[in-house]
């Protein structure tokens, strides 16, 4: 098993892409937004997505850097092959070994569409809601970051057990 | 073409943060669920730390972007049923898929056919929220 990198290098580092964004970009960090701007040009004339697009089109953009930094582990480490070398010890279960397999395809679609839905409806994922918001004490966030925190232990322990 | 590229590095170095330090996958997903390790609690709270810190001493100077502009820090509005339900399904979603919107791209880039499949189900919950918007209690 290799080793992560340790949460508290990895976790400032997260966190100075906070101040980054603003001076340099002059934007507050977020990613779910992005998938609203993708929304909006696959379906222009649902009045969800008739707005205005510029003010989101940057996190699309991150997201392309996000895809990118994907594609380049592949390549430098060649993280595809090596799936299993890449995890932690984890004895939550056995299918745990085979988890990104074709055959939980239905269930990771169901879970990609609570997460955009549920971040669209909360108005906000973890980056924008648990890490830009709760950096600025908001209500809103500190409320959304409760909330996902108990969806998240009710479907790890209640609802994976059944379907994976 | 500045804008552009200093948007792509900066999500090229945050995906990569979360690829080294394993935040993207399923396993560490579950793991902070099930209070295994302290590893993804450490690094969401020191990342909340520094950013706070960030934003604290960008008011405080009042420091300017590098356009020469005044940074406008606006938190997010309260619309507790809003944050609270949709806080809730994106948590249930989180936990199945074991990855929140930037690991799904991550693992799109990975040329998983799983990433591909996390994408277009966050597309396709989007539109689902895009057709009942009206519909939903918000506060």
């Amino acid at each position: 098993m290799s080793q992560p990198l340790p949460w508290f290098i990895a976790g400032p580092l997260i966190g100075l892409i906070v101040p980054a964004l603003l001076l340099l970009r002059e934007k507050q960090f977020g990613i779910s937004s992005g998938y609203r701007f993708l929304g909006g040009v696959f379906l222009p004339k649902l009045s969800y997505f008739n707005y205005n697009k510029d003010q989101d089109r940057w996190q699309f953009q991150f997201a392309i850097g996000l895809i990118l930094s994907g594609f380049a582990a592949t390549q430098l480490f060649g993280v595809t092959d090596q799936v299993n070398k890449i995890l932690p010890e984890f004895d939550y279960q056995e299918t745990a070994k085979t988890i990104y397999s074709s055959k939980n395809i239905l269930q990771f679609f169901l879970g990609g569409i609570l997460v955009g839905f549920g971040s669209r409806y909360a108005n906000g994922c973890t980056a924008g809601h648990c890490i830009m918001g709760v950096s600025q004490f908001a209500w809103s966030s500190i409320l959304a970051t409760v909330a996902f925190f108990i969806g998240g232990l009710l479907g790890s322990h209640f609802i994976n057990p059944l379907i994976f | 073409m500045f804008k552009l590229a200093i948007t792509l590095i900066l999500g090229f170095i945050f995906g990569s943060i979360m690829i080294a330090s394993q935040a993207f996958t399923w396993y560490r997903i579950q793991e902070m669920f099930h209070f295994q390790s302290f590893h993804m609690f450490g690094l969401l709270f020191s990342a909340i730390g520094t950013a706070a810190l960030s934003i604290w001493i960008i008011k405080k100077q009042k420091q300017k972007s590098v356009f020469g502009n005044e940074l406008e820090i606006t938190p997010k509005k309260l619309e507790w049923k809003a944050n609270l339900f949709g806080g809730l399904i994106f948590g249930l979603g989180w936990s199945i898929s074991g990855a929140c919107s930037a690991p799904m791209f991550i693992l799109a880039g990975f040329h998983w056919p799983i990433g591909i499949v996390l994408l277009l189900g966050a597309l396709v919950g989007t539109i689902i929220f895009a057709l009942l918007e009206s519909k939903l209690p918000r506060k």
